[in-house]
């Protein structure tokens, strides 16, 4: 009777004990014992007779650990002393390992001499992990005495090249799956925290220590494991290790709880302990086979302050027991990460943790932790400590909200993660455009740049599925009332919460307009920008838009989809833009009187351009106005100067402005000009001072000041200042380009545009203003971008309140070009 | 068999796969692609800077059924994706010589 005819009762005992006790460990041991027998039974009548005693079978990998699996490959190693006992070898072994296969077992040999065994395979650290875990099964106890000797010996003098290979290995396996845990339907072998995992900890602590003793917590996780992953075999009868959401079901049931989500809360339980054990013991490894990769990092260690020290890339507390009588210590702690960009050392993770519940009590109250919160989230290394305050679960202390959503499993065809790691990973993506130079994703990461105050918007991604947690009702409203709360507790001041509220309440709209609204229809992109209201929040609903799609797998954003948005950005920003004279405000909904009349007449794109904040700080510049006639600020904004204006409108006014400012050897980079009913002119000029003139002397902010007040007041004449101007200074010939200037009538109701592109240069918006007025022309609108060294300026000019005629047209379109030549 | 290839505006992409499913087609291959017919592109400006858009983002599905149910498919393909305005697309029709699923060796219709 050969193997394959020995019909054994053995898988369905296994099964049936298996399922009524759940007791994974005794099915793997009962199922190795009973591989083994076929084994040793299958190798004494087939192989060894033919090949007498110089041949050994070892059992490896899972099977040498008996912990064999229901439907795992079964490792084998056929010894030989010698390549020349391979030779003649082959045909023996192929019989062996037939029988094995048709006794239904699923064999992974390999054949090897104690000679291969004992040296370092750096294409195949498979075959040099493997052999960690062998066990002698049957044959020649001489040859394989001969190996078991010669192994310790080996793996003591290699063993930082195994580590090193062991780690590379993990490295690359975490990467496949995105180096997260929290996946929807994950596989309980390879992905990261996962069975290969725990045997990664075994197998690192064996290397560099002789042994593997797996703490209490991680014996816990491998038994769950173990049980998860022997019921998945169980139940379809193949090596099928992926936790799909048909086997969620099962195994609530199995295991006896209410339902899949609160039994996947405790996968990822046990799989964050393994994943955390298996990544420190990863880099403890690597940090003892590279010396130069220690002293890269004690030098890094130089970045210590007096709260924390850094040791190892890793951050720790000076003091921890300052934590009980200063707990916003623990928030300096993140901001030190996201400063750094340095993981929490175990020590300090586990200061946190053993604190966390008075830190819950002491976050539970209103405090103005806003502004530490905010410094948080906008510095270089703010995902890195978002997730460092989740994985201690101080995210949770500080804001109880978020549990609702902490390793919830949502189940949706395309998104990949559970609802907070999605929450991470949108603001991982967003942070990483700050470093992409992948044409399709550029346009997102200068965007991103534009952005002064980011912490809103990653406010708004942590929170933009918090409702997820609440199915009753829609997640998008759940969110916005939970948000609620937390942003009166951290004193969130009114305009963040504004834009907080906003970027939640309206996240899926962009990518509804992209994927079931015609972008090229014009009420499309109307109805789209009253839906923003303010470029300020197009863009930043834009990157939201952007961070939320691409965190829903890895593959989702591709260029074709981030074409999509930018164009809808584009054409939603310039519907935003565009609007001049044909849309002003003629109704102010809400505000003082002062307020309304102050914005009456105004384009809507004023309303649309400017903060609150900024139009505050109009409003109290017109009131400055109402004693002398006119008022002038300038002030500093990030890089640039912002010269701002108020005064009766007349002609020529833009232009003299410009031209002082040329005077004082400044670089207009943009302007604008707005005029409401009562013919006040509102003018902002932002400007760059390449000689650091204002930086250098305040005193010359007054006289600026000073002297645009007397220009525009008729005092003094600009053309007076500009005869001492410098002659500027022209580009090379190389650099240089044809200017070009272009009249259009068509694209605004009631003005003019002349777009002018040429080479910057200091007094050019003074000349062309000039060239305009002096011909009858009245700006009502200027929009001017200098890129390099070239300008590209849009007037939007009217005469007597029209467009112009084509004479006017034609000898403004010569005046101009005149000053361009 | 028909293979049929229709390239459609994605926003239309929902309402052509709900109209296919209406009449019992499921099946169908979708991918995203970028071309222009007669639309050709267009120009975009942003902060005075011109942006050419020359290939316009468009959907591609591809469905093989059984050549007497061709014109019903094709004319409710039609029929949903239609916004009567320049871009909306096209559809080209193939002959297919034979059908094979992988899985079972199904040949013929029963494969489709």
């Amino acid at each position: 009777m050969t193997v394959a005819n020995q019909p054994s009762d053995s898988p369905a005992r296994i099964r049936e004990h298996f399922l009524a006790t759940g007791d994974a460990l005794t099915a793997l041991a009962e199922r190795t014992a009973e591989v083994d027998s076929i084994v040793i039974e299958a190798a004494a009548r087939l192989l060894f007779p033919p090949l007498g005693t110089n041949v050994a079978i070892l059992a490896v990998g899972g099977y040498g650990r008996r912990q064999l699996f229901p439907y795992s490959d079964i490792d084998l190693l056929i010894l030989f002393p010698s390549d020349r006992h391979i030779t003649g070898a082959k045909e023996p072994i192929a019989i062996f390992l037939r029988h094995l296969w048709d006794a239904g077992l699923r064999m992974s040999h390999s054949v090897r001499t104690p000679d291969e065994c004992a040296e370092v395979h750096d294409s195949n650290t498979e075959l040099n992990i493997s052999l960690l875990d062998q066990r002698f099964l049957a044959g020649d106890r001489t040859l394989y005495a001969g190996l078991a000797d010669r192994l310790p010996k080996f793996i003591h003098a290699n063993r930082n090249a195994l580590i090193r290979n062991l780690a590379q290995l993990s490295r690359e396996r975490h990467a496949k799956f995105a180096g997260t845990f929290y996946h929807l339907e994950p596989n309980v072998k390879d992905t990261p925290g996962g069975l290969r995992d725990f045997q990664l900890v075994c197998w690192l602590g064996q290397l560099r220590d002789g042994t593997a003793d797996p703490s209490s917590e991680l014996r816990d996780a491998y038994h769950f494991l173990a049980r998860l992953r022997c019921y998945l075999h169980i139940q379809t009868g193949r090596d099928n290790n992926l936790l799909s959401f048909d086997a969620q079901d099962g195994l609530a049931e199995h295991w006896r709880l209410p339902g899949a989500a609160q039994w996947m809360r405790e996968y990822y339980r046990h799989s964050r302990n393994i994943y955390r054990a298996a990544i420190r013991s990863v880099e403890a490894g690597e940090v003892q086979v590279s010396s130069l990769f220690a002293q890269f990092r004690d030098y890094r260690s130089r970045i210590s302050n007096v709260d924390f020290s850094v040791h190892r890339e890793r951050v720790h507390f000076r003091e921890p027991q300052r934590l009980d009588v200063e707990p916003e210590l623990a928030l300096r702690l993140f901001e030190f990460v996201a400063r750094h960009g340095f993981r929490l050392s175990s020590e300090a993770e586990l200061r946190i943790g053993a604190r966390l519940p008075r830190l819950k009590e002491y976050f539970a109250d209103p405090l103005p932790i806003w502004p530490a919160l905010s410094t948080i989230m906008a510095l270089p290394h703010a995902p890195l400590a978002l997730r460092a305050m989740h994985d201690t679960s101080m995210l949770t202390a500080i804001f109880p909200e978020f549990a609702e959503i902490e390793c919830l499993v949502i189940r949706d065809f395309f998104h990949r993660y559970t609802v907070d790691e999605h929450t991470l990973v949108t603001i991982q993506n967003l942070w990483a455009l700050h470093n992409t130079s992948e044409p399709a994703y550029r346009p997102f990461r200068d965007l991103l740049a534009e952005i002064k105050e980011p912490s809103p918007l990653v406010f708004a991604l942590l929170f933009h599925d918090a409702g997820k947690g609440s199915p009753e009702e829609g997640h998008v409203d759940a969110s916005l009332r939970l948000i609620e709360e937390p942003m009166n507790r951290i004193q969130m001041p009114w305009p963040h919460r504004e834009m907080v509220a906003f970027l939640i309440g309206r996240h899926l709209d962009l990518s509804t307009a992209m994927f079931s609204r015609d972008m090229d229809d014009p009420q499309t992109i109307i109805d789209v920008a009253h839906q923003m209201g303010t470029v300020e929040r197009l863009k930043a609903l834009t990157l939201v838009t952007y961070a939320d799609i691409s965190a829903v797998n890895p593959t989702t954003m591709t260029p074709w989809r981030a074409e999509q948005l930018w164009q809808l950005y584009l054409k939603v920003y310039n519907e935003l833009t565009r609007e001049l004279e044909s849309e002003r405000i003629d109704a102010v909904p809400t505000g003082s009187p002062e307020r309304i009349a102050f914005l009456q007449g105004f384009p809507t794109r004023y309303l649309r351009t400017h903060s609150e904040t900024e139009i505050d700080g109009h409003m109290a510049l017109e009131e400055k106005s109402q004693k002398r006639g006119l008022a002038v600020e300038t002030l500093k904004r990030d890089s640039a100067w912002q010269l701002t204006l108020v005064a009766h409108d007349r002609p020529g006014l833009f232009a003299d402005v410009a031209g002082t400012l040329s005077c004082f050897g400044m670089n207009i980079l943009k302007a604008e000009a707005y005029s409401n009913l009562r013919h006040l002119v509102l003018d902002t000029f932002t400007f760059a001072d390449p000689g650091r003139t204002l930086d250098l002397n305040p005193s010359e902010i007054e006289r600026l000041n000073a002297t645009v007040e007397r220009v525009v007041s008729g005092r003094t004449d600009v053309r007076d200042l500009l005869r001492n101007r410098p002659k500027p200074v022209l580009p090379s010939r190389k650099a240089g380009f044809a200017p070009r200037v272009s009249v259009d009538a068509e694209a605004s109701a009631s003005a003019t545009l002349i777009e002018i592109v040429a080479e910057d240069r200091p007094g050019l918006l003074y000349d062309l203003a000039t060239a305009i007025t002096s011909n009858g022309g009245n700006i009502e609108v200027v929009m001017i971008d200098t890129q390099a060294h070239k300008a590209i300026d849009v007037f939007y000019v009217t005469s007597e309140g029209h467009k112009l005629e084509p004479e006017t047209q034609m000898m403004i379109r010569a005046a101009v070009e005149g000053a361009v030549t | 068999m028909k293979k049929i290839e229709a390239i459609i505006q994605p926003f239309k992409l929902d309402d052509v796969k709900e109209a296919l499913k209406s009449i019992g087609i499921d099946g169908m291959t979708i991918t995203e692609v970028r071309g222009h017919g007669r639309q050709k592109g267009h120009k975009e400006v942003y902060r005075g800077q011109e942006y050419n858009v020359d290939l316009l983002p468009k959907v591609k599905l591809e469905l093989v059924v059984p050549s007497e149910r061709a014109d019903e498919t094709i004319n409710t393909i039609i029929a949903a994706a239609r916004t009567g305005k320049i871009g909306d697309g096209k559809i080209f029709i193939f002959d297919v010589q034979q059908a094979v699923r992988i899985r079972n060796d199904d040949r013929g219709e029963s494969a489709i």
